[in-house]
Formats: C-alpha cells, structure tokens, sequence
C-alpha cells in the first residue's frame, strides 16, 4: 500500500534554499492574490465554483431548488374536481417517525353517481412543521399521491402555533413575505 | 517529594478529582510551583466541534491532564429505535453523523439488507458507491476547513466549503435533501439518478483536484502550517490499534486497516483504488492521509460513473419489514472511521435491538493520550485531527 | 421587579451605566465642539495670528495644534473604521466572498451602522470583575494609541502635529504603554481565557518590542536624527529610502511589527480557536470598540513609522515637481496615506493566508530570530557605516561627503550601501541565524520544562532535608 510522502528525511539542496528564501509563504500570498485580483474584476455569477467570487445574495437572488428537493408539504387536490386526493388512510400518519401528522376523519355516506357508499373522509389534517425531519417517508406512503413535500424552503415563523399547519394551509401553502431587499 | 496540595487546585464542580495522576510532582516554593489552572473548553468554545466540553489542567500553557465530558447532544437514537419500524429509523441515522450522513444510511440500511437477505440491484449499489464516496469528501473537506481554522487559516475553510456546497448540490438534486439526506431505503433506493447526474458529477470532478491542490499550496509546505503540525500529537501504531481507533486517525500511524478492503461491501470490490497510510502517527500525517483519500474517492467515483450498470435501483422489498428472527452486525467504512451496526431483530417490525459502534466518540478517547504534555493551542488542533461529530458523540 | 441575593451587585451595575450614559452624553457635547471648532477656528486662527501686538503664542502653541488634533483624530477614527470594512472586504475576495453588501451600496455605511450598534450596546461588566481597572483598561489601550499620532510626520510642511527632536522615541516609548491596557484588561476580567490571553499579550509585545528596538537602529545611523521629519529629510538628501540600505532592518520591522500589533500569523492574544477572543473576552458594547480602534490605529502607526523609516515617508520621486506650496502638501499627504494603505494592505494579506503561529514557536521567532537579527544589522551596518566615512574621517575608499553639517553618501556610496546591504548583510545573517537555528528544531518545551521541574525539586529537596521544616 503506498503511504503519504511525509517528513521525514533530510531536506534536499534545493529545499533548503526553498525555505530559506520563503518560497512556501509566498506560494500561499499568490495564491490568495490572485483571488483577490479576480474578484475586484470579474464578472459576478452567485454560485458558481469557476468564479472568483461564490457568494449567491440570497433574497436577491434566489436559489435555484432541484425537483426532488423535500420542503413544505402540500395536499394535493383532484385538478377536475377541486376536491382532496386524500382518503385519510392515515398511511402517512403511521410512517412518520416523529409522529407529526395528525388525521382526522369520519364515516359518512358519499353518493358516487347512483350508488351510496359508505365512506372514510378526511375532515381535518395537522401537519406539524416543528417536528417534522423532512424525510420523505409520509409522502413514500401516500397511495394517491396526495401529501407531497415541495420546494418551498422559507419556513420560518413568528410564533410556535404558526409551524402547525392545519388543512385549509397544506391545501393552500402559506403566504410568504417575500423580502425584495 | 513533597506534593502541592489537592485544595490549591481551583476545583470546578470537583470533575477534575477522577482525574489522574500528575506526571511529575511539583514542589512547594519553587518556581514552577504556580497552581494549576483548570479551564473549561466548551461546551461553547468556538473550536471544540460542537458542545464537546473539554476540561484541561493547564501549567502554565502546558496540558497536564484532560477530560472530555460528553453527552450535551443525546438523543437516545439506540432506544429511539426500539420504538420504530425498520424503515422509520433510517432519517436518525443522519443525524448522527450529519456531516457524513450518506455513509451512515449506507451502514444501517446494509446492516437490515444483511439480515433480511435481501440483493440490492447492481445500480443501486454503485450509486451508492458513488454518493457515499461525494459523502466522504464532503465530509473530508469540512474536516479540512475546521481543522485549518483552528490552526488559524482561515481561508481554507471557505475554499473548502464551496467544493463542499457543490457537492451538497448534487445531493440535492438526486436525493432532495442537502445535509441529512435520507439517503437510502432498504432494499435500494427510492430515485434513480437525474439525467444530468453523470455530467453534474463529472463536472464536479473536474475542478476538484485542481482545488485539493490549492488547499496544498496554502498548507503543505508552509512553515507556519508544519510547525503547527509536524509532531504533534504522535500516535505510535500499536497505541493505535490498543485504543481501537478506525479510520484516518489510524491509517495516519500507519496501520492498513480500512474496511472498504479489509471486508468488501457493497460494489467495492469491483473498483481499483489505494489506502493512503501515515509514517509517523502526527497531525501532519493524518492531514496528508485525508487529502489522499479524497484523491482516492474521486479515483473511485470515476471508476464508478463508468461502469454504472442499467436496471432497477430497488430491490423486492415487502412494504412491512419483518426480518427474520436474529441479530446481525454490519460495518463500513465512513469517513471518520468504522461505523456499524448490531441489529437484534425479534421477528417483529421493530429491532428488539440496535447498537451503534460510533467511529467519532471511540476516537475521541485517544485525545487524552495525545494531548498530554501539549500546549492549549495543539489541544485544538488534536481535537481537529481527530475529526469528531458531536452528534455522533453523544448519540 | 425581581430582586434576587445580587440586589445591591445589580444596582451598582445600573448606577455605573447611568454614569457612562452621561460619559456618552459628554462624548456628544465633545462632538458639538469639535464641529464648531472645525468651522470656526480657521476664523480665530487669521485673527490671534494677525494680532497687532504680535502675541502668536496662542495660535502657535494652543490653536492651531488644537485644530490639528481635532482633525487628525476625526481623519484617522474615521479612517479606522473604514479599515475595519476594508478588512471585511479583502478578506471577502481572497476567500470568495463578497462582504458586506446589505448597507448602503457596496455595504459602504457598514462601518456607521456597526459604530452606531456598539454605542447603543448594554456595556456589560461582569459582576466579579475589578470594575475601575475594567473600565479604565480599554482606554489605556486606546488612549496610548492615539497619542502616538500626534508625532508622525502626515505630510510636508504643516501636517505634522508635533515635531519633536526625539519622535522615534516617543513613539517607542508611548506605544509600549499599550500592553499595560491588554494586561489590565485581562487581569480585571476575572475569567482564565482573558488571564491567559493577558499573559500571552504581554510577553509577546514585550519581546518583539525589543526586536522593533533594533531594527530601525540601522536606519537611524543613517538619518543621525530622532525627529520623524527630520529622518524623512535625511532620506531625500542622501537620494534614497532606506529600506535599500536595510533590508534586514525593513523585514525584521515588519515582522515585529506584526508581532506588535497582535496581527495574524502573531494574534496569539486573541486566538479566537483557542482562548475565545483573548484578553477582551468578556468586553461588549464601545469598550470593546475601543479595544478594536487600538488594534487598528496601532496598524496606522507602525505602518506609519516603517513608511517614515524605511519608505521616504511624504515622498515620491516628481513630487517637487509642484510648486505651489498647498498642493504639495496636500499630495504629500496623499502620498503618506497611500504608502501606509499599501502595507496596510500587506498585514490584511498576511492575516487571510497564513496560518498561527502557537505561542512558543511565536517567542522562538522572536528571540532566536528576530532579535539576533537586529543585533547583527546593527553591528554590519556599524561596518558597513565606518568603511565608508570620508578619507579624512578615516573611512576606506571615502563613499561619503560632508554636505552642509552631515554625511551624505555619494553615487558610488549609495550603490555600495545598496550592495552590502542586500548582498552581504542579508546572507551573512540569514546563514549566521540559520546555522545557530539549527538545532532548535529539536527544542522541545516539554521535555525541557519537565526537566527543570524536576531539577529543582530535587535542590529543594536537598536543601531542606538538613534545615528540617525551614525550608522555604
């Protein structure tokens, strides 16, 4: 197996001049320099390794999300209907680890064309957004593809009670302040 | 001889009386006679890593004993387990280690595959290979920021946290999530790679040796660098393997043990790629043993991308895990060290059992031995050439 | 109200903050007069100045440097602060950053937005803390700062405050006072890390002090002058800055200036990886802030002295070019400042790319270092200087002419000063240190101080066991 040059071992000729005439720090002073020289004039693209300067501004400049990405979590509707794709079979509620969704749901009759079926519906559905570790599980679960996590980041609350987020919100997602400044 | 006396030491909390004995016995009215200082390190202290708390029995500047108190993080992860099915304990596998958190999936979701029996598809396995080996440069090149900061270099860390941010993206744009990824399931995993994945990924390894070798410029031979580094804290290999110590830490002194050859798993023995080992056990070896691996990682995650097979990236798994009556260890190779599992499994859908050998918290216990007889500024680079996570630490 | 076993403790820290809110409120009042001083006085000057009685000692010795204090003060506490975001902003680009952004444009109203946050600050004392010795410990450390100002040379003509005969030394002199700030801010926090970084502080400005000491000596065998302006004269008479003739003076300045001034890779004091910040640890509000404008008005200084030294001070070869007599003072300055930017410049690159020295290896470079080097300069400088003494004076080959009432070397002196500085000096001392070095690789701290320990427990020992318990 091959180790790591180290050390040890006598310093060559050529080293010891090297280190004499402080070639190893002032390696280092050019290599910052030439950091510094680029940012003062090239041109400024937040987030790119290839540039001088890496710095993304966020509220300015808003970071690009990927697809996949595990943020706020919505309830799908039915885009026909308008109605909830879910069918409170509590799945999500059972996969949760830290046991943040709450469903709430009745039996109740539901007329389907001519028939009458009995039927479990969702009434009510707490997301708390504190507890949850955004692990995809839930929404793993989700026979209909109803509960979803989505790519909006901005999380942050006033208040406590504000991080749960009741049905009417996960249908709707929240309003955001967005800062232009 | 005579002894100072016990009373004269500034006593906080009386943690330090289990503390050993001196090394040598100072006597009254002399010059040295001054009483030792005890000073607390942390648990907020801007360079232990996290809240570890370090009491240090200083003469002078010099460590004349140390003790970690751990345990600000506990979370109970083993205990926790016991109460969850096999496939809701995977996110608390990030957060042990949450800056390797792709490693550790890897670890606990091979241990339950061990003990179902189940075959992970070969695609699945050499993505896995390739984000575990993003994980532990990641994971290499935050070290190598912190570490550098501690010493006082400040630029580094910044360089080294935006290769760290690339990375991070292409996490999240394959797994959805950037820090603790989630990033396996049992059995495979839940999305194959994006059509970019190959290019993004490339790309990436294009620019980095070019940076690894900026990192070098800045720190390998600079004098300043060396003498902060060279000799400090020597770690002799048999001192080493008696402390059980895995990972850099002990490949640093020399030792060929990494598991990745030592006890193939997952695709590894399909790829070429070499074990970077230390000479003299210091903190300048252990340096230059990280910077290989990451040389080495990207050897393998080209190696990988090449020869990435077609096919599923989920294996046959029954929705209810139920694994078989038994118990198993499984163990790879993260970047800090040896991470495993030892699962216990009663025939239900959660482990009776679940251990974790964490590679963090048992090399933190060589910090005593290196530090003693150091000055206070080593003990930060120790703690920094140890690589710990405190979330691994505490558990 | 919650009153707690720490009632009266509490009180007095709310009476002692009544008290500096009027200590503000003063500082306000300063600020109204120095403001109407600006406008007017230039007014009173004309008119003390043009008195028929010919009385000028008020304008001349009270006035008029009152004016300039006022001034430079303002000029150079202004500048400091913008030191402070020229430093956030260098240090941004070497690590790809971009700084401060968010406060006016380009981030430029930062360094008014951070001022404006300490002074509003709560200044915390901490309850077990020696509370006068806290309070008055920052303002040594500034107060020894600024004073120092008074004796640089800003630019020609009337820009230098005090001219004394002996500026050097003052400077020398005041500056060393600013330790005693650091100690006593350490000692009086009442918490080990300020302790620590106090000790460090001082054994570290201490010893390179020294070295700053021996290095501008070489200088001044040449300029045969304390008086700031006058070694800025010395330099355009002989034709050339002295950092030709002393290169090892120059570099041996430059590092113990950095050691000085706590600046990385020599900011052991407030090593912020290991001793938090150091010696203003439990500091907060204006105090710190003070602490702060030490730091940065003693980058000022010492680029200041090495500018005047070694660097030609206001000069710039064309500069007499300008005739008018304001103009040229005016850009005199300007070239002052731009030369003291310049290195300022340096200490912000050295600072962002090099890593910290630890606290022995730091007195290693001091001592073994720095120190034998400054010795050595002096000695072959002294060589150098007697050699070439005109042949009347017994010098060898007469490099040196009487020009009015001091030495000035000729052309075929400044390139033989040129040459044996660079090509002599330079690598007798670097192979003389380098070779007496050598061997200080192996030093191992440890193993030395174990070593003594035991040494004199086993003297103790043999000299108590006679004496029975007198031992002492």
């Amino acid at each position: 197996m091959p180790a790591v040059k180290t050390t040890i071992g006598r310093r060559t000729l050529g080293e010891v001049i090297k280190r004499l005439l402080l070639f190893d720090l002032f390696k280092g002073l050019f290599v910052t320099f030439s950091y510094n020289w680029r940012a003062l004039y090239e041109k400024r693209e937040g987030g790119n390794p290839n540039q001088a300067i890496y710095t993304e501004q966020y509220p300015l400049e808003r970071p690009r999300v990927s697809e996949r990405f595990r943020g706020a979590p919505r309830l799908n509707l039915d885009p026909e209907t308008g109605q909830t794709l879910c069918i409170a079979c509590d799945l999500c509620a059972l996969a949760c680890p830290v046991d943040c969704i709450e469903v709430g749901s009745i039996r109740r009759e539901v007329r389907e064309g001519e028939k009458v079926n009995k039927k479990k519906v969702l009434t009510t559905f707490v997301f708390d957004t504190s507890r949850c570790m955004f692990c995809n599980l839930c929404s793993e679960a989700c026979p209909t593809d109803c509960l979803e996590l989505t790519q909006s980041f901005e999380l942050a609350v006033y208040h406590r009670s504000g991080f749960r987020w009741d049905r009417e919100m996960l249908e709707k997602g929240i309003d955001y302040v967005r800062y232009a400044k | 001889m005579n002894v100072a006396p016990n009373n004269q030491i500034p006593n906080s909390q009386g943690l330090v009386k289990g503390m050993h004995e001196q090394e040598v016995e100072i006597a009254p009215g002399t010059l040295f006679d001054a009483e030792e200082m005890v000073i607390n390190m942390g648990p907020q202290h801007p360079s232990t890593h996290g809240v570890l708390r370090v009491i240090l029995k200083l003469d002078g500047e010099t460590v004349r004993d140390l003790d970690c108190d751990i345990g600000y993080l506990h979370r109970g992860v083993e205990k926790i387990a016991e109460h969850d099915t096999y496939a809701m304990i995977t996110p608390y596998w990030d957060r042990l280690d949450y800056v390797a958190a792709v490693s550790n999936d890897l670890c606990y979701v091979g241990g339950v595959e061990k003990l179902l029996g189940v075959e992970v598809p070969r695609r699945a396995e050499y993505l896995r290979v390739i984000l575990t080996e993003l994980q532990r440069i990641a994971s290499h090149l935050l070290w190598l920021g912190t570490h550098a900061i501690d010493i006082g270099a400040v630029t580094v860390l910044l360089y080294a946290f935006r290769e760290r941010e690339e990375i991070l993206k292409i996490f999240e744009d394959f797994i959805g999530a950037r820090l603790t990824a989630h990033a396996f399931r049992i059995g495979g995993l839940w999305w194959d790679a994006y059509p970019e994945f190959d290019k993004r990924v490339r790309d990436f390894l294009k620019i980095l040796p070019g940076r690894i070798d900026e990192y070098e410029t800045l720190l390998n031979a600079n004098r300043i660098w060396l003498s902060r580094t060279v000799g400090i804290g020597i770690l002799p290999a048999d001192e080493a393997i008696n402390l059980s110590l895995t990972g850099p830490v002990l490949r640093g002194s020399g030792v060929n043990y990494d598991l990745r050859k030592a006890q193939p798993y997952s695709a590894y023995p399909e790829f070429d790629f070499e074990i970077p080992l230390g000479e003299n056990g210091d903190t300048y070896d252990r340096y230059l043993v990280r910077m290989a691996e990451i040389r080495q990682s990207i050897r393998i995650i080209e190696q990988a991308l090449d020869g990435l097979p077609e096919g599923p990236v989920m294996a046959k798994v029954p929705k209810v895990i139920k694994p078989p009556v038994g118990e198993v260890y499984f163990s790879i190779e993260a970047p800090k060290g040896e991470i495993g599992v030892y699962l216990v499994s009663d025939g239900t859908t959660k482990p009776y059992r679940m251990r974790i050998r964490p590679p963090a918290f048992i090399n933190l216990q060589s910090l005593r031995r290196l530090s003693i007889g150091h000055l206070v500024a080593d003990v930060v680079a120790l703690i920094g050439t140890i690589d710990i996570v405190l979330g691994e630490v505490d558990r | 109200m919650m009153i707690d076993e720490c009632g009266t403790e509490r009180q007095s820290v709310l009476r002692s903050s009544i008290i500096n809110s009027q200590f503000i409120n003063h500082q306000f009042n300063m600020l109204g007069i120095l403001t109407t001083l600006m406008f007017v006085a230039p007014e009173w000057v004309r008119r003390w100045t043009k008195e028929p009685r010919g009385n000028a000692f008020w304008a001349e010795f009270v006035l008029w440097p009152l004016i300039q204090i006022l001034l430079v003060l303002f000029i150079v506490l202004t500048i400091v602060a913008y030191l402070v975001y020229l430093e956030r902003k260098v240090s941004a680009f070497i690590q790809a950053r971009l700084g401060p952004m968010r406060v006016g444009p380009w981030g430029l109203l930062q360094p008014a937005a951070d001022g404006l946050k300490l002074l509003l600050k709560e200044d915390i004392i901490p309850l077990k803390a020696d509370k006068a010795v806290f309070q008055i410990a920052p303002i040594i450390s500034v107060v020894s700062a600024l004073v120092v100002l008074a004796v640089i040379p800003w630019g020609a003509a009337w820009a230098t405050i005090a001219n004394i005969n002996i500026g050097l030394l003052f400077v020398l002199a005041v500056s060393s006072v600013g330790v005693l700030g650091l100690v006593l801010a350490g000692w009086s926090s009442n918490s080990k890390y300020s302790l620590l970084g106090a000790l460090r502080s001082s054994a570290q400005m201490v010893s390179y002090e020294i070295g700053m000491g021996l290095s501008i000596i070489g200088a001044l065998m040449f300029a045969r002058t304390l008086s700031m302006s006058g070694i800025i004269d010395a330099q355009q008479a002989d034709g050339v800055w002295y950092v030709f003739f002393q290169p090892i003076g120059f570099l041996v300045y430059m590092v113990s200036a950095l050691g000085e001034t706590n600046r990385a890779p020599f900011d052991l004091p407030e090593a912020e990886s290991e001793l938090v910040a150091g010696y203003h640890t439990e500091y907060s509000g204006f105090r710190w802030a003070l602490f702060f404008m030490a730091e940065y008005t003693g980058m000022i200084v010492t680029s200041a002295i090495a500018v005047t030294l070694f660097l030609g001070g206001w000069q710039f070869p064309g500069l007499n070019l300008i005739t008018n007599k304001t103009v040229f003072a005016f850009v005199s300055i300007g070239v002052f400042a731009a030369k003291i930017l310049v290195l300022i410049y340096l200490y912000m690159w050295f600072r962002w790319t090099w890593p910290r020295y630890r606290y022995d290896q730091l007195m290693d470079l001091g001592w073994k270092w720095m120190i034998p080097a400054g010795l050595a300069n002096i000695v072959l400088t002294g060589i150098w200087y007697v050699l070439a003494l005109p042949k009347s004076q017994g010098g060898l080959w007469g490099f040196m002419a009487l020009k009015g009432d001091r030495l000035v070397p000729t052309k075929w002196g400044i390139a033989y000063f040129v040459a044996t500085g660079f090509a002599v000096t330079i690598p007798i001392i670097w192979i003389v240190l380098a070779s007496i070095n050598r061997r200080s690789r192996d030093f191992n701290l440890h193993a030395q101080r174990q070593l003594q320990i035991k040494l004199r427990a086993e003297r103790l020992q043999r000299h108590s066991e006679p004496a029975g318990e007198s031992a002492s």
